[in-house]
This record gives C-alpha cells, sequence and structure tokens, in this order.
C-alpha cells in the first residue's frame, strides 16, 4: 500500500508543486518569526555583553514608579539614582580595578562627515561615550588614543568607515549647545557589531557634562561600572561576580540607598527588557504564517480531492481486490505526509534564507547585525511539525472519501449537494454582532465622559481592562465571525457582484455567478484568504491616513507662522542659532518652544511635557481651541495653559493654584573648595609617599629603585597639574518653587499632553541646563518672498547641521514621509498575503474545472468559444477575489475607524478614509482574479472537448 | 416520408475501392408536410448530402500497438434524415460521429458538413461551426445543472449571441411537453425530460445536423420511446437532418436509414429496416461479440 502511495505521489507531482509552495511559504513564516526573534535576541546579548560588559553594577535600590517618569515605553525597571561620590567607596573594596561611571549620551550628537555633511543613521542613535583607558574593556584602540577634551574624538570602527574620517582628521562635532571643531584623536573597535549605531569616544568629562545637561541630573547617575581584577584582566565568572558584589555591598555606606548587582544580572535584565519590546515582531509575522498555513491546508485538501476524484476507479479496484479502507487511506496520506516534509523542509530553507536576506538588506541600510538567525533543530522540528500536520490535515478528508470508496464504484459527476449554510450563517451572524457590540463598546469607553454605559457591570469591566480589550475581542470575534458565516454571504454576493459581468456577457456571466453559489464554503474559504490580509491591510491604511490628516489638519487649521525650525538630533537647538535666525532678513518675529526638565507639580510629574513659551504664541503661531479660560491671557499674565488630557489626568480647573518645583543647578562653591582641597591634600600625600620611599630605597643602596620612585612622584605632580580643572567642580541643585494658576485649558491636539507657561515664570524654575529649546516657529514679515526666505533661513542655520526649516508643507510631510515608511512594510505583507491568496484562487478553480470537465465539454460542444469559457473562469475569479476584498475592506475600514475614535486624542483627531487607496485595492483584486484564472482555464480547454463529453 | 435512397458502400478488404456514391432520386422538397420549415430545407432539397466522410480512416495508439477505429470509411449522410449507426463495441461508430462532429480529428481523409471541411478546421472555425451546422445530443450530463431547463435549451443562441425566436421555442417546448417544466433545475427533471431538454435545446438553433450519441442509452422504454419519437417528427414534420449512433435496435428501427458497422468498416447498409430485419443482420453477422442490445455497457472511448 505505501509503494502504492509512492507511485502515486511520484505520478502527482506536479500537482502537488502548488501545496508545497503554499505549505513552504507557511512554515518559512514560522521558522522565519522564530529565527528572527532568535537573531535580534542573540544581536541583544552579544551588545549587551560587549556593551555593558562591567564586572559589577551599582545602582539605587528603590524602584521607580512609573507615573514618576517620563517613559513608560520601556519596560526596562527604572531605580532611583545615586550619588556619583560612591565610586570613592566602591575603588577602595578589595577586588575591585575600577569604578567608574561610564556617562553616555544618546541621539544628542551628530559628527560631519569627511565630505562636509552630518552623519546619518537608519534609525540607530549616534551615541557618545565618556572613554578612556579601561573605561570599556569590549573597546580596543586599534588607532591613535583617547579623547582628552572637547575638542578630541575617538572613533568606533563603523562610525569611521561611515563617515571616512582618519585619525587625525579635523571635522565638526555637534553637540547640544552647537557644532564645535574636533580632531580625531583615535580608532576604536568593539567586540561585536553595534547594529549600525554611531559611537564616538569623548572625554569623560565631556561626555558627563553631555550627560547632566540632557538629563538634569546632577551628581548623580544610575549606574556605577565596576572592573574586577580578580581574574588578570579578564572578565570574572558569574561566581566572582557574586563574590565582589557581596563586598561591595558591604562597603556601601548606609542610607546610600544603592545596591550591588553582578553584571550577569544587569545584562539579562537589558536584553530581556528590549527582547521584550521586539516582541512584538513575532506575532506580526506570526500572523502571516497563519494565513498562509490556513490557505495551505485548503489548496491541499483541493489538491487531494481532485486526486482522489480522478483515482477512485483505481481506489475502487483496490478495494474490490480486498483492499482495507484503512489501507486505502494510507496510500492517499502518505502522500500527504511526504508532501509536508517536502514542503516543510523547504519552508525550513525558506525562511532561514528570509531572515538572511533581512540580516542583508539591514546590512546594506547601514545597520549590521551580527546576531546568529540558524534555525535551532527546535525551530526546525515545529516548522516540521506544523507543516505536516497541517497537510495531514487537508488530506485526512478527501484520503477518508477515498477509503470509503465503495468496491464497485459508479462514479457519478454530480456533485454530492452541499450541506446547507444557515447554521454558519446564524453562527457567523452572532459572532459579528458580538464583536460589532465591543466595538462599540470600546467606542463608548473612549469618548463617552464617565459611565459608557448603563450597565454597573458593564462599567467595572470598562474601568478595569480599558479600551484595549474589547478592541482586541471585537477584532477576533468580526474576523473569525466574518469567515463563518462567509459561505451563507456567497450567493446574495455573487448576485450582487455578478450583476455587472452578466450584464455585459449574458451567458458567461450568469453561468460564473451560479458556479459560485454550487460550493459555497469552497468559495467562501478561498476569499477568506484576501479577506484578512486585506482586513489589516486596509484597518492600516485607515489609521495611516487619518495620523496624517489629522497632521495636516493641525497645520491647516491651527498653524500661523510660515516657517518651524526644527532639530534632527536631540531636538536641542542652539543658542546661537536662535540668534542667527533673528537676524534674517525678512523675519518678523521668532517664538521660541522651551522645554523644561524635571518639573513636577503639586510634587508629581505630569505624563507629559512642560513647556516655556512668549505669549506670542497663540496670536502668531497656533490658534488655541480654548475649552476654558483665555489662553492668550493665561500667557502673558504667567498663568499656566494646560492641555487637555492633562488637565483631565490631574482633575484640574481654571482657576486651582498649582505648586510647581524645578530644578536649578549652580556651583557649589564650597563643595568646589572642599573638592580641591581634597584632591590637592590626596596628591600631595601620595608625592609625599612616594618620595619617602624613594628615600629608604636609597638608603638601602636600591639606587635604580629610588630613582624609579622618584620619578613616579615626578610623574605624579605632572599628572596633577595637567587634570581639567573643571572635574573638581562640584555643582549643587538648587530645588526652585512656583505657585500659579491655570488660567485656561485648552484641546488643541499638538497641546493635549503639555502644560506651558510663559518664560518668566519658566526661568522661576529651570535654567539654561534644565531648558532647552527645541522649536523656532517663524513669523515672515508681510509682503516677504516667502521662498526667498527660506533660502536665507536654511542658510543661516547652515553651520549648525542638524536643524532643518520646515515650511508649512514640510511640516505635514514629515509626518506623512514617517507613516509613509511604516506603510512600506504593511504593502510587503499585503503582497505577499495577495500572492498566496492568488494560489488560493488558482486552485479552487483548478479544483472546480476538474469536477465540471463534462460541463465544460458540454459547453464547448454546443458552441462555447475557447474565449467565452476564459471569460467564465475569468468573472468566477473575479468575482471571489472581489468578494474577499470587500469583506476585509469593510471590516478593515470599521476596525480603523473605531482604532481612530479610541485614540483620538493621540494624534488621531481626524478621522481619513484613503478612498483611492481603498479603490486601488479593490481594482487590484479584480486584476488578482483575473490573473488566477489564467492557469486553470488553459487546463480547462486543454482538455480535448472529445474525452469531455465521451460516455464514460 | 416516401423513400430512401441512400446507400453507402463498404469498402471491401481489398480496400482500394474508394466508392464514394452519392445519393441521389431526390424528393422535391415541401413533400414532407412540414409543419413549419427552416429555411434551409426551402431552399435546398432533401436527398442531398449534408455531411460526407471521404476516406476516413482513425487510427489509436502508437505504431505497434495501433487500434484501427475507422479503416477507409467513406459515407454520407443525407438532409432531412434520421440515419442510425449500429455495431457491436469497438465497431467504430462512436469514433465515426465523432469525427463527423468535429469532436475528434482522423488520421486521415477528410469529413465535409455542409460543403465545410471539418477535418481541417481550427477551434475558432470549429467553435463556428458548432453554432451554426451542428447540434449535439449527448447520452448523459447534456444539460449545465445549474441552468434551468429553459435556460439550457436557450444556451446555444445565447452562447452565439443569435436572436431568439419566441414562437419557435414555444413551438419546440410544447411538442417535446416540457411547458410546466421550463423553470425547473436539470436535477429536478426525471432522466427522460433531460434528454427531451437535450433535444429541445439540439433543434432550437435548427443545425445543419443534429448528432446524437446513444440519447436513449441510459432511459427507460417508456421514456426511450417519447424521446425517439420526438426525433423522428423533428425529421419528419420539419426537415431536420439527424445522425444517431446507437447500439438498441429498436431505437435503430425509428431511423430512415442505419449503418452497421463492424472492425472499423461499413458492413450494412440498411433503408427503412423493420425491427426485426435489424436483428436478423446481427444474428447474420454471427455477432459474438455484440452486447446483446442491453442498455449498459457501451464501449470506453
Amino acid at each position: 500500500m505505501i509503494r502504492i502511495g509512492l507511485r502515486d505521489a511520484r505520478a502527482h507531482f506536479s500537482r502537488f508543486v502548488m501545496s508545497i509552495i503554499a505549505i513552504a511559504l507557511g512554515v518559512s513564516f514560522v521558522v522565519g518569526s522564530f529565527c528572527f526573534r532568535e537573531m535580534m535576541n542573540d544581536q541583544v546579548d552579544q551588545m549587551m555583553g560587549s556593551n555593558t560588559d562591567h564586572d559589577v553594577y551599582v545602582r539605587g535600590t528603590d524602584e521607580k514608579k512609573d507615573d514618576d517618569t517620563d517613559s513608560s515605553s520601556s519596560s526596562m525597571k527604572t531605580y532611583n539614582d545615586i550619588d556619583d561620590t560612591l565610586v570613592d567607596d566602591i575603588k577602595d573594596v578589595k577586588g575591585v580595578k575600577t569604578a567608574e561611571i561610564v556617562y553616555s549620551v544618546s541621539g544628542s550628537l551628530v559628527l560631519v562627515k569627511q565630505d562636509g555633511n552630518a552623519v546619518s543613521t537608519m534609525g540607530s542613535p549616534t551615541m557618545g561615550i565618556g572613554l578612556a583607558k579601561g573605561t570599556w574593556r569590549s573597546a580596543h584602540l586599534t588607532e591613535g588614543r583617547w579623547a582628552t577634551n572637547r575638542n578630541e574624538v575617538a572613533l568606533h570602527s563603523y562610525a569611521a568607515e561611515t563617515s571616512g574620517l582618519k585619525v587625525g582628521d579635523t571635522t565638526k562635532l555637534v553637540y547640544p549647545s552647537g557644532p564645535e571643531d574636533v580632531t580625531v584623536v583615535g580608532v576604536f573597535d568593539t567586540d561585536v557589531s553595534q547594529a549600525g549605531a554611531i559611537i564616538l569616544g569623548l572625554a569623560p568629562d565631556v561626555a558627563k557634562d553631555l550627560y547632566q545637561q540632557q538629563t538634569g541630573e546632577i551628581g548623580r547617575t544610575q549606574y556605577i561600572g565596576v572592573y574586577g581584577s580578580g581574574n588578570k584582566g579578564q572578565p570574572l565568572t558569574n561566581d566572582q561576580q557574586r563574590a565582589l558584589a557581596d563586598r561591595i555591598n558591604k562597603a556601601l555606606p548606609a542610607g546610600s540607598k544603592a545596591t550591588a548587582i553582578t553584571g550577569d544580572q544587569l545584562r539579562d535584565e537589558y536584553s530581556q527588557s528590549i527582547k521584550d519590546m521586539l516582541g512584538f515582531i513575532q506575532p506580526l509575522i506570526l500572523i502571516f504564517a497563519v494565513i498562509a498555513l490556513f490557505v495551505g491546508s485548503f489548496i491541499i485538501a483541493n489538491t487531494f480531492s481532485m486526486i482522489v476524484r480522478e483515482s477512485m476507479r483505481g481506489y475502487a479496484l483496490l478495494r474490490s481486490v480486498g483492499a482495507s479502507p484503512m489501507q486505502v487511506f494510507s496510500t492517499v496520506i502518505i502522500q500527504a505526509l511526504l508532501l509536508g516534509l517536502v514542503g516543510s523542509a523547504a519552508g525550513i530553507g525558506l525562511g532561514w534564507g528570509m531572515v538572511r536576506l533581512i540580516v542583508f538588506g539591514m546590512a546594506r541600510m547601514g545597520t549590521p547585525l551580527s546576531g546568529a538567525g540558524n534555525p535551532s533543530p527546535t525551530d526546525m522540528l515545529v516548522g516540521l511539525l506544523v507543516g505536516v500536520t497541517v497537510t495531514f490535515i487537508g488530506a485526512a478528508l478527501p484520503a477518508r472519501r477515498a477509503a470509503m470508496a465503495p468496491p464497485i464504484q459508479a462514479m457519478n459527476e454530480t456533485v454530492n449537494p452541499e450541506k446547507p449554510v444557515r447554521p454558519r450563517a446564524v453562527t457567523g451572524t452572532i459572532m459579528v454582532v458580538l464583536g460589532v457590540a465591543a466595538w462599540l463598546f470600546c467606542w463608548r469607553i473612549a469618548t463617552v465622559d464617565g459611565e459608557p454605559t448603563s450597565v454597573g457591570f458593564l462599567n467595572a469591566l470598562a474601568d478595569r481592562y480599558g479600551t484595549g480589550w474589547p478592541l482586541g475581542i471585537g477584532a477576533g470575534l468580526i474576523v473569525i465571525g466574518v469567515i463563518v458565516l462567509a459561505p451563507a454571504l456567497v450567493r446574495p454576493a455573487g448576485v450582487v457582484l455578478g450583476f455587472l459581468p452578466s450584464l455585459v456577457f449574458r451567458v458567461t456571466g450568469r453561468l460564473a455567478v451560479r458556479n459560485l453559489s454550487r460550493q459555497k464554503r469552497r468559495t467562501a474559504n478561498t476569499a477568506a484568504a484576501l479577506f484578512v490580509g486585506v482586513a489589516i491591510v486596509s484597518c492600516l491604511s485607515v489609521v495611516a491616513a487619518s495620523a496624517k490628516a489629522s497632521v495636516a489638519g493641525i497645520v491647516d487649521t491651527g498653524l500661523k507662522s510660515d516657517f518651524a525650525v526644527s532639530s534632527a538630533a536631540s531636538g536641542r537647538i542652539p543658542d546661537a542659532a536662535v540668534d542667527a535666525v533673528k537676524q534674517v532678513d525678512g523675519v518678523k518675529s521668532v517664538s521660541t518652544s522651551r522645554m523644561l526638565m524635571n518639573v513636577k507639580y503639586d510634587g508629581k510629574r505630569i505624563s507629559g511635557t512642560s513647556f516655556a513659551e512668549q505669549p506670542s504664541l497663540f496670536t502668531d503661531v497656533f490658534a488655541p481651541v480654548t475649552m476654558s479660560g483665555d489662553a492668550n491671557k493665561a500667557l502673558r499674565d504667567g498663568e499656566l495653559v494646560v492641555g487637555e488630557t492633562i488637565a483631565k489626568d490631574r482633575g484640574w480647573q481654571v482657576g486651582d493654584t498649582v505648586t510647581m518645583t524645578g530644578e536649578r543647578v549652580s556651583v557649589d562653591e564650597e563643595a568646589t573648595a572642599k573638592a580641591q582641597a581634597d584632591w590637592q591634600a590626596q596628591t600631595q600625600a601620595k608625592v609625599t609617599a612616594l618620595q619617602q620611599e624613594a628615600q629608604k630605597l636609597a638608603a638601602s643602596g636600591d639606587a635604580a629603585g629610588a630613582q624609579a620612585k622618584a620619578a613616579e612622584a615626578q610623574q605624579a605632580v605632572t599628572d596633577a597639574q595637567n587634570v581639567d580643572p573643571s572635574t573638581l567642580i562640584r555643582t549643587k541643585s538648587e530645588t526652585t518653587r512656583a505657585t500659579v494658576k491655570v488660567g485656561a485649558i485648552i484641546s488643541n491636539s499638538i497641546y493635549r499632553t503639555m502644560v506651558l507657561m510663559n518664560d518668566e515664570t519658566a526661568e522661576k524654575l529651570a535654567d539654561q541646563q534644565t531648558m532647552f529649546t527645541i522649536q523656532l516657529f517663524i513669523a515672515a514679515k508681510k509682503g516677504t518672498d516667502t521662498e526667498a526666505l527660506r533660502k536665507r533661513l536654511v542658510k543661516a542655520v547652515k553651520p549648525y547641521y542638524v536643524l532643518s526649516v520646515l515650511d508649512r508643507e514640510d511640516y505635514k510631510s514629515t509626518m506623512s514621509s514617517m507613516v509613509d515608511q511604516i506603510l512600506i512594510i504593511l504593502y510587503a505583507l499585503l503582497a505577499l498575503s495577495i500572492v498566496i491568496a492568488i494560489f488560493g484562487i488558482v486552485n479552487t478553480l483548478a479544483l472546480s474545472v476538474s469536477e465540471r470537465t463534462k460541463e465544460i465539454g458540454l459547453l464547448r460542444a454546443i458552441g462555447t468559444s475557447r474565449a467565452q469559457v476564459r471569460g467564465m473562469l475569468a468573472i468566477e475569479a473575479a468575482i471571489i477575489s472581489v468578494f474577499g476584498t470587500l469583506l476585509g475592506l469593510v471590516t478593515g475600514v470599521g476596525a480603523g475607524v473605531v482604532i481612530r475614535a479610541v485614540y483620538g486624542g493621540n494624534g488621531l483627531e481626524v478621522l481619513s478614509i484613503p478612498w483611492d487607496q481603498l479603490g486601488v485595492f479593490l481594482v487590484l483584486s479584480i486584476v488578482v482574479g483575473l490573473l488566477a484564472s489564467v492557469q486553470p482555464a488553459g487546463r480547462a480547454l486543454r482538455k480535448p472537448v472529445l474525452d469531455a463529453v465521451a460516455s464514460e | 416520408m416516401g423513400r430512401h435512397t441512400a446507400q453507402a458502400v463498404q469498402a471491401r478488404r481489398g480496400h482500394d475501392g474508394k466508392a464514394d456514391n452519392t445519393g441521389n432520386a431526390a424528393r422535391p422538397a415541401g413533400s414532407a408536410r412540414p409543419v413549419r420549415q427552416t429555411r434551409k430545407s426551402q431552399t435546398t432539397r432533401d436527398g442531398e448530402a449534408v455531411a460526407r466522410a471521404v476516406d476516413l480512416v482513425k487510427t489509436y495508439g502508437a505504431k505497434d500497438t495501433a487500434v484501427v477505429a475507422l479503416d477507409h470509411v467513406n459515407v454520407e449522410f443525407m438532409r432531412g434524415q434520421m440515419t442510425a449507426i449500429m455495431g457491436p463495441s469497438g465497431s467504430g461508430k462512436s469514433t465515426l460521429m465523432h469525427c463527423m462532429a468535429g469532436l475528434d480529428a482522423p488520421t486521415s481523409g477528410k469529413v465535409f458538413v455542409e460543403g465545410l471541411e471539418v477535418s481541417a478546421m481550427g477551434q475558432r472555425q470549429l467553435t463556428k461551426l458548432r453554432r451554426e451546422q451542428i447540434g449535439f445530443i449527448f447520452q448523459s450530463f447534456n444539460l449545465v445543472p445549474t441552468l434551468s431547463a429553459e435556460e439550457n435549451i436557450l444556451l446555444p443562441l445565447q452562447i452565439a449571441g443569435k436572436p431568439i425566436d419566441r414562437a419557435w421555442f414555444d413551438h419546440v417546448v410544447h411538442v417535446v411537453g416540457l411547458e410546466k417544466r421550463l423553470t425547473h433545475r436539470p436535477s429536478q427533471l426525471s432522466g427522460g425530460q433531460q434528454q427531451r431538454v437535450a433535444c429541445a435545446r439540439a433543434l432550437m438553433a435548427r443545425p445543419s445536423v443534429i448528432f446524437a450519441d446513444e440519447p436513449t442509452g441510459n432511459l427507460d422504454s417508456r421514456s426511450s420511446r417519447e424521446v425517439l419519437s420526438f426525433l423522428k417528427t423533428s425529421v419528419h414534420d420539419y426537415g431536420q437532418t439527424i445522425v444517431m449512433v446507437t447500439h438498441d435496435p429498436r431505437a435503430a428501427s425509428y431511423a430512415d436509414r442505419v449503418l452497421v458497422l463492424a472492425d472499423g468498416r461499413i458492413v450494412n447498409d440498411m433503408s427503412h429496416p423493420s425491427y426485426e430485419q435489424i436483428l436478423d443482420v446481427f444474428a447474420s453477422e454471427g455477432t459474438d461479440d455484440t452486447d446483446g442490445g442491453t442498455a449498459e455497457g457501451e464501449e470506453r472511448a
């Protein structure tokens, strides 16, 4: 029996090609998604191992609460900051080689390339790290030396390669305060690729300054990194790390709120949090794997139905010579298993290849990855199991039909009448209705103040789970509901969609429409693949279009200024640049938006940002949409203008009084004096000790030793002279306080999560260290040629490299281009689901043609031309494809509308349905259908009319 | 109908006798009491050949294992006649019909229908031929299952984009007795009714010749009778030409002329034979391989 199965499989091989491709695609997504995740994880682990390579870390003990931090996007826990000075305590612990704070700043620096342009990366940051000898074990100087001051930099090899700079070259480095000339003094390498990040080695104190400016925290740090000496310069083992951490913990002064943890522990935490952040990618890929496998199992079922139908006589013969149903079943299933194995194996290879391709593509785009993306045996096993299982499921029913073949088989051409679709109609409708109800519920939660419904139980649910759950559950119910319901929709859809074809092609159109209703389930299942893909994509395009339209709406209705200037790097605009812009001829007024760091309101941070603005903001830049109070007057009078979301969050009303606290940093004269004195004493002591030793050695007759010690003492003196005095300056942060009234609440979308105050109020709270200009709005003088002004502005900011001048259209398109980039990925996925759907349609038609061989022969015999047969199948295919697409469009747009409403406060004020895009999808679906019909029609026509009609 | 004077010539075993005696003894048109006459039958005359085969050879398979299905057959089918082709399984009767109808390409020789050389036609011309000159009735699976009886009857005209002659439709439907069944799907009709729909469809376009392949092969005797008498009526009343393949002597006895094939050759050509005469022919041929006239076990193509 097995031999018969194998022989059949060989005979049917060409039939299996499509099934194999479908299975391979599905499996490749499964395996690819695992590979991709593993590669990313491996990359993250490698980078952690290299970049966070200290043996022990000291950090705060208390976890910060989420509502007290600005970034809630990362799942990484943050702890209280610890004092810089703990370094001194740690240094003295036995076994500590170095204890240092490695300051690094990300995103606020821009390196200018050899050719005078700024280095740009594909999403990877530019990082400045304070590096000196021994600060970073995994970094090795390959050339030159480390940077020692603000005008020197050491480049990571990738940064050097990208920028084309060599040791000794002079270029510009754009600091947050503006560009400065720097000399490349060294090039270093790290053990692993840095995924495209541009890493600059700065002098440690320069990095410290930058870090403190960026965070607004002075004299405090999150981590102190410790290298141990226990392993001769090699990284410590886990046990050694543990022992060292224990010793350090003992040495930490009480009340320091600090604790030492092993490097491995921190690396694990970091890795985990990054992996969690990247975790969303895999489910996304898996959705498409599910689509592919669904279609795959369906294609297999169809293929085997055809094979079984054609071999029915053979099975009947086998049965009549004594084969048991089980034996016949096995002849079919053995083919399926073989097919599944081949398909899965191909899929594993394909999935691996896809990951390699992604790695290659990312490397080409400037993000080299060194993570290993090879599938593990488990991945392969999972892929194989999935592939074979899906194949088995697909083939089981046809195989059963073969097994049940009565020994004397008088095969009838007529297909068994379908089971009624009514139960599915009922179930599907209920699911869709429930899903819509969930969406409505979600909508109510999002948009209605107070209780979303009149049912207490539901309100409790709403409180507990928010909008996410009902949205997701609703979507799930609707998608599955539509798939269940679809067979019942085939007939009405055929009538409606077939109306036009039937009108134009009377006979073939009518035949096509009726043919579709013969196998409603099959038709509906074929359309389902397209349905899911189109639903996802159309939902996202509605959201994307709404996001774009919302931005455009802000610009069109609110923005009054002619130009805006923003910085591509840190977002910080140097003061000199502000002055330069003000000098430009034709500029009427320049409004600066300055962001305040670390401002607390009534002791708590807001989940948003605080800005210092000029009173001209509301007259020259943005028209306020005021909910209560007078925004313009409030800003002039030094009162707060609060965004709607924050006001709601904090329960503020116009007239409420709020106490704000901020930080100002100043030089702590006293501490600085003390630090200098301490340091002098320390140096003195060291020199003295060395000199004494030298004398002692000299006394004992060791002239060479004495000389060496004396030289050492001399060196210590020289070193002391060379020390940058700024490292000895101690700063203190002073808490500032201001009590102001809430003057107005506004609902402009961009201001929703902001608190605005005027410059005077802000200056009471913050100073240059804690307040940065992040955007300029420029109004042109009346009658100025804006194009010429734009050119002058561009020229004015050119020396700062990172500043860009945006006119109103640019302002809109910065958002659009971001959205468009995301959409490109989605369209790639759409293309994929279309390919899979085409397979499905081709296969369904092929099966349908094989079932209707006689009918088509008959049609040909009574004068139907080849073109008419092709036309009939083309119409069938097009209707299937349009049917799936329409279901997808309706569902997807519905989901998009609900999502838009739910996240209306987060930049989706305006609902925009991209009709033209959706129209393109629809037209595309017709083309897809027509294409899909070509091959099956060819097959139908290849069959001679005689074979088809010859009575058998 | 008066006389029949057609004859076929068997190519004898020497088979260089390229006989192509044409039929003669034409009767004046109009003497067949047609209720309605087709335009064709007014302008042409019965007794003239509608379709003819010249030196037709059809072999199947490769050289060594070749099976000769038709062995230099010359035959003419006369207008306004019902001709039955009989013969035991494997005698080539179906092959002859398929070649005549352009469903199968002959290995050599020529086929003409209405003076057009079918054997040299491409797909496009064949489609045109089927639309204009030929009607088909098959043993089974005659109807498109998704269409109603009426739609099936009108299908050939609609496919060809020809105008529908409603009066003719009503008449045909009346004659086959399907007035009450027009909206039914094939699955709701009995076998006899289905074949009558097929007959009506074939007749609707008034083709030059209708080829019927075992039209009663799947029917009980009563339904067979109905279908056969309808076919006969259409020949006699409307001057329709029908070529019918059958192995049932009773069905053949409805024909004006009966050709008997054996081993790819025409071995007998009878004019208006009675049922008994037909049976006699088979008996005298020493038919060791006839299938006894039962309605099952038609040869497999």
